[in-house]
């Protein structure tokens, strides 16, 4: 992956350029908003991240006026600003994920992931079926199976299975599937997601040899081979 | 505060330049201005009602003096103008009558008099009236009429004694008015002094307090009025001031003392790392980066109440329907008090309040979240909404746990604060409960524990 990040902390920014690395991306790095704005247009990248405080071109500006020119890469806002407010100012300038400092490396890679798939992804709103080996999701008629075996799942297992194998073979956060399985922002004190994850692995996983649903540690949850 | 001699100067120009002072001058002068006006008026009134009854009484007097010529002929009128003569009087009529030649028969005035004669009819007194300078020097209102045979009379009335009466009450009245300008402006000056030594005064007591102790409060003012009800307002705001200044000392003492505990540990955990660096494992670095996990969580937490106590009101608030929120904090808890087998219920019906539906999703979970800690196996949680009276939506979430004790409910809001016996056995950074009041406050609702025996009443209050 081909990442240009904005940072104006070179102490933070080498570090997750480092990061980005050392996880086999390519990052260039940059510390003002207009240095960024001309690199962005000069060379081609698969996704963007950036800080909300720059010198020179605030980060939010800088995505306007890239998404005013027509680009379509995806961007990510890290930022210490972490308010409600805040993230909604960040998402309506054009932004495609919001992350705030402090953030765990595992987080911002696992986010990453996912927007460079969905951009790279052909549009799946025709999809009605979802697969990830012998597991099988009907969109339609909301029926799961495994093996052709139909899997019974609650109401909101199905929900975590359905974001789950739409983005197979990545690694999803705890705050992923809080943002998107539960649709609310919040800080759980406890491991409470664990305990959901391993009732739905209890459904998908224990009947079968080869499990598809794995703990990434430190990180999440995978569903699939990576 | 007395006037020293050296600060005399510059206290008068301070009392001059004072509000009061020039609010009283101000005044004064609307007062003595239209004082004169009113005067002027008056006299203008009464003047010419005096001119007029004079000029009656002239013509009165014409009229008799023809009967008697008329009767008597001018011997008649010789006689009557004598008689008239001996009459000590103060304001009594003066007659000059000629004969056909011009030679004067009978009056007291001369023949030829220095007064001027206005044109004919009373027209010329009012002319002489309104333009009051021209007949100053005139001291005689008179008037002519011919008796016949060639013989004319003239019928004249000092008003000499009228106009100097009238120039005295004037001229009193002028008097009296400056008198009451000069007291006024004095009284002014004082009065405005008095209430600038009482606002400096406060003053100087306020800078005192600010620059020492803020513990001090401002000497009670006895007099009623305005400088009392400023004092006693100052004093509340001194009261507020000094609880949050104590508020942020607590708050500071405490952050320094609950992030000092796991910053020494992480310190002597990477010292021990660095002693035997050869034999490390990656656990050990995994504890050390769990551990500064843990302080960057508490530092948001903290960052998260502080904001949402000084914040302002953003403009992310929606309807939220709270039965729907409740149904999801409580299907997200389930499983967790499932596994405790705890008895989780709701009840709640469908009740719209106007709010930031992560906050108080935020706030709901932490509650739960320690209802199902701190809940035996085999308990029971109970989660019910209901309106309280005047729309205000009421949430309870009871527990069969230990409870809190009456001397700790207060104090589990404070930040960091733990109650003993969870300190060791539930993991934690004592800010939850924090938080919760937090959100309920930003919400202008608040939170209120009770006991259930056995176990916690928690009690939130929504508008």
């Amino acid at each position: 992956m081909n990442v240009l990040l904005v940072e104006d902390d070179m102490g933070v920014g080498e570090f997750i350029a480092a990061e980005l690395c050392a996880a086999g991306h390519d990052c260039v790095h940059k510390v003002d908003g207009e240095a960024a704005l001309q690199e962005a247009r000069s060379t081609r990248y698969d996704v963007l991240i950036i800080d909300r405080m720059l010198p020179r071109m605030d980060g939010l500006t800088l995505i306007k006026t890239l998404r005013n020119t027509g680009s379509n890469v995806p961007m990510l806002v890290l930022s210490a600003l972490g308010e409600v407010d805040d993230r909604v100012k960040g998402l309506h300038s054009g932004a495609d994920d919001y992350l705030v400092k402090p953030f765990s490396m595992e987080e911002l890679l696992a986010r990453l992931e996912v927007l460079h798939r969905r951009s790279n992804a052909p549009p799946s709103s025709s999809q009605t079926t979802l697969e990830v080996e012998d597991l099988r999701m009907d969109l339609l008629s909301q029926e799961v199976s495994r093996n052709n075996e139909i899997l019974t799942l609650q109401p909101r297992e199905y929900k975590l299975l359905e974001y789950l194998m739409r983005h197979a073979g990545q690694v999803v956060t705890r705050a992923m599937l809080l943002e998107h399985v539960w649709g609310y922002h919040f800080d759980p004190q406890t491991n409470v997601i664990d305990v959901h994850v391993s009732r739905l692995r209890q459904k998908i996983d224990k009947e079968f040899e080869t499990p598809l649903l794995s703990t990434v540690r430190g990180a999440g949850y995978r569903l699939g081979s990576e | 505060m007395p006037a020293t001699g050296v600060f005399w100067p510059v206290k008068v120009r301070k009392v001059l330049t004072s509000l009061t002072f020039r609010y009283i001058a101000k005044y004064l002068a609307v007062l003595t201005l239209s004082v004169f006006l009113l005067q002027g008026a008056l006299y203008g009134y009464f003047s010419y009602n005096f001119f007029g009854s004079l000029s009656e009484t002239i013509v009165e007097e014409l009229d008799t003096l023809q009967l008697i010529y008329n009767g008597q002929s001018i011997a008649g009128v010789t006689t009557y103008i004598d008689d008239q003569k001996a009459i000590p009087a103060v304001n009594r009529f003066y007659y000059l009558v000629l004969d056909e030649h011009g030679g004067k028969v009978a009056g007291d005035l001369e023949a030829s008099p220095n007064f001027k004669e206005f044109s004919d009819g009373w027209v010329g007194f009012d002319v002489a009236l309104l333009r009051w300078g021209e007949s100053v020097e005139i001291d005689f209102l008179a008037r002519r009429t011919d008796l016949g045979h060639g013989f004319q009379v003239m019928v004249a009335r000092d008003y000499a004694g009228a106009l100097e009466q009238s120039s005295l009450v004037f001229s009193t009245l002028f008097r009296a008015m400056i008198a009451t300008l000069i007291l006024g402006l004095i009284g002014g000056f004082f009065s405005a002094s008095s209430t600038l030594n009482r606002v400096e005064s406060l003053n100087s007591e306020l800078s005192r307090i600010i620059r020492g102790d803020p513990s001090e409060r401002l000497q009670p003012v006895l007099e009623q009025g305005h400088v009392r009800e400023l004092s006693i307002i100052m004093n509340s705001m001194l009261d507020k001031m000094e609880s949050l200044m104590l508020g942020v000392r607590r708050v500071s003492d405490n952050i320094a003392h609950d992030l000092r505990t796991p910053l020494t540990r992480m310190h002597n955990q990477l010292s021990q790392l660095r002693a035997g660096l050869s034999q490390a494992t990656p656990e050990d670095v995994d504890n050390i980066i769990h551990e500064c996990d843990d302080l960057l969580a508490s530092f948001n937490a903290l960052l998260r109440i502080s904001t949402l106590e000084t914040g302002e009101r953003s403009t992310a608030a929606t309807d939220v329907d709270l039965a729907a929120l409740l149904r999801d904090v409580v299907e997200l808890y389930e499983p967790l008090a499932s596994e405790k087998h705890i008895d989780l219920s709701l009840k709640a019906t469908s009740q719209i309040c106007r709010g930031e539906a992560n906050l108080l999703f935020q706030m709901f979970a932490n509650l739960l979240d320690n209802a199902v800690k701190y809940t035996p196996d085999h308990g029971c949680i109970e989660v019910l909404l209901e309106t309280h009276r005047e729309g205000e939506h009421c949430v309870w979430i009871s527990d069969s746990g230990p409870g809190i004790s009456a001397a700790d409910r207060k104090s589990v809001f404070r930040r960091f604060y733990r109650i003993e016996s969870s300190r060791s056995e539930q993991p934690g950074h004592g800010l939850g409960l924090s938080l919760v009041q937090a959100i309920a406050r930003y919400h202008d609702g608040a939170v209120l524990l009770l006991p259930n025996n056995p176990g916690l009443r928690v009690r939130v209050i929504l508008p």
